[in-house]
């Protein structure tokens, strides 16, 4: 190599390197660790709801049960298809440089976006679900359903402030991504200055 | 020179160097905190030197010249306070999709190779990279031409002989 294209490959490497703003590599590579957890944890869930449903459904003489495993791997079945969906193209950036990975955030964040309004659309459809299946299989003689419903039972209470708690942190989580959208849609329209990347 | 009009020159300076700043930044710090400290001095130095500025050199000679001083500054500091091993700026060991990429490696070697160049040539060097001339190289540093030549041809000999070493 003669040493001006040596040069001149330094030269791309050293500011190919560092043109990447530390604060948007660190959040980079953190949502990279988060979405690989995130990934374990989803394959945990399936594999304790999923199975267990199935293992009930096996020992249930109750064709209910069956049908309720059918409904659990449905459940099941168009999360995973919505993670993939969403995830695709979203582990890595296109290129090592501050656009790409300005890019992928923007992306990670639309996408979260998305998975707060499928995650809120599911949780409702599965209480819906749920909450229906126990009714159908309470004892007789039945309570009326909004009896039920409301201030029925402890079990029943818990399952509200849980639902209350969870919609809570989901708009909470939909603020914070908003908020980080608006910040790197900004960024994207900036030059690459560090001043500007403290926050 | 009026304060906006001060003030539209600074930001304007900083977003067009601000990735070759923190380039630079970063070829004299080890830690992430370290380099963010030195950035904002240099952005402060700049602020306070640019109403003295009379354009007798260019705008990019003037920036470097001020963060090329705040950097020794800032090592001549830093060498009374050895960095804690748990801040050093080392590459995450786990595979990660960003941190695999065999681009990023190689300039992750370079910088660390010349993280490894004493100061005199690694000031040299940072300057060339970030594409400055011999002439800019010699008012940012106060050195003749000629002197920037000789330490620029020893320290690509001493990058080479570091990069062949590491493979």
């Amino acid at each position: 190599m003669s040493p001006d294209n040596e040069l001149d490959l330094w030269r791309r490497q050293w500011q190919s390197e560092n043109a990447i703003p530390f604060n948007l590599r660190r959040r980079v590579e953190r949502q990279s660790r988060l979405m690989r957890i995130a990934l374990l944890a989803d394959i945990l869930v399936t594999i304790v709801i999923g199975g267990g449903s199935i293992a009930w459904a096996l020992r249930s003489p109750q064709p209910d049960i069956a049908a309720l495993a059918a409904a659990t791997w449905l459940f099941l079945a168009a999360a995973w298809f919505f993670r993939f969906r969403i995830s695709r193209g979203n582990w890595s950036p296109a290129a090592v440089d501050t656009a790409s990975f300005i890019d992928l955030s923007i992306r990670r964040c639309r996408a979260s976006l998305a998975a707060v309004r499928f995650g809120a659309v599911l949780y409702a459809v599965q209480l819906a679900f749920c909450l229906g299946w126990i009714y159908h299989h309470a004892p007789q003689p039945k309570r009326p359903l909004l009896a039920w419903l409301f201030f029925g039972s402890l079990s029943i209470d818990i399952v509200w402030v849980a639902t209350l708690a969870f919609f809570a942190g989901l708009i909470w989580h939909r603020r914070r991504k908003r908020a980080e959208l608006a910040y790197l849609l900004e960024l994207r329209n900036y030059d690459s200055s560090p001043i500007c990347e403290s926050r | 020179m009026h304060r906006a009009a001060l003030e539209e020159q600074f930001d304007r300076l900083l977003a067009a160097n601000g990735a070759a700043l923190a380039r630079l930044a970063a070829g004299y710090t080890n830690t992430p905190s370290d380099r963010d400290d030195l950035l904002q001095e240099i952005a402060i130095a700049v602020w306070q030197a640019l109403p003295r500025f009379r354009g007798e050199c260019s705008e990019r000679t003037f920036l470097f010249r001020i963060a090329h001083n705040r950097a020794i500054a800032h090592l001549a500091r830093s060498r009374a306070q050895p960095v804690a091993a748990g801040e050093m700026e080392a590459p995450d060991p786990s595979p990660d999709p960003e941190t695999g990429l065999a681009q990023e490696q190689r300039a992750e070697s370079l910088q660390r190779a010349i993280h490894r160049l004493p100061l005199v040539y690694r000031q040299v060097i940072i300057l060339s990279l970030e594409g400055l001339g011999y002439r800019e190289i010699a008012e940012v540093l106060g050195v003749s031409e000629n002197n920037v030549g000789a330490r620029l041809t020893r320290a690509r000999q001493m990058l080479r002989t570091s990069l062949e070493n590491r493979k």
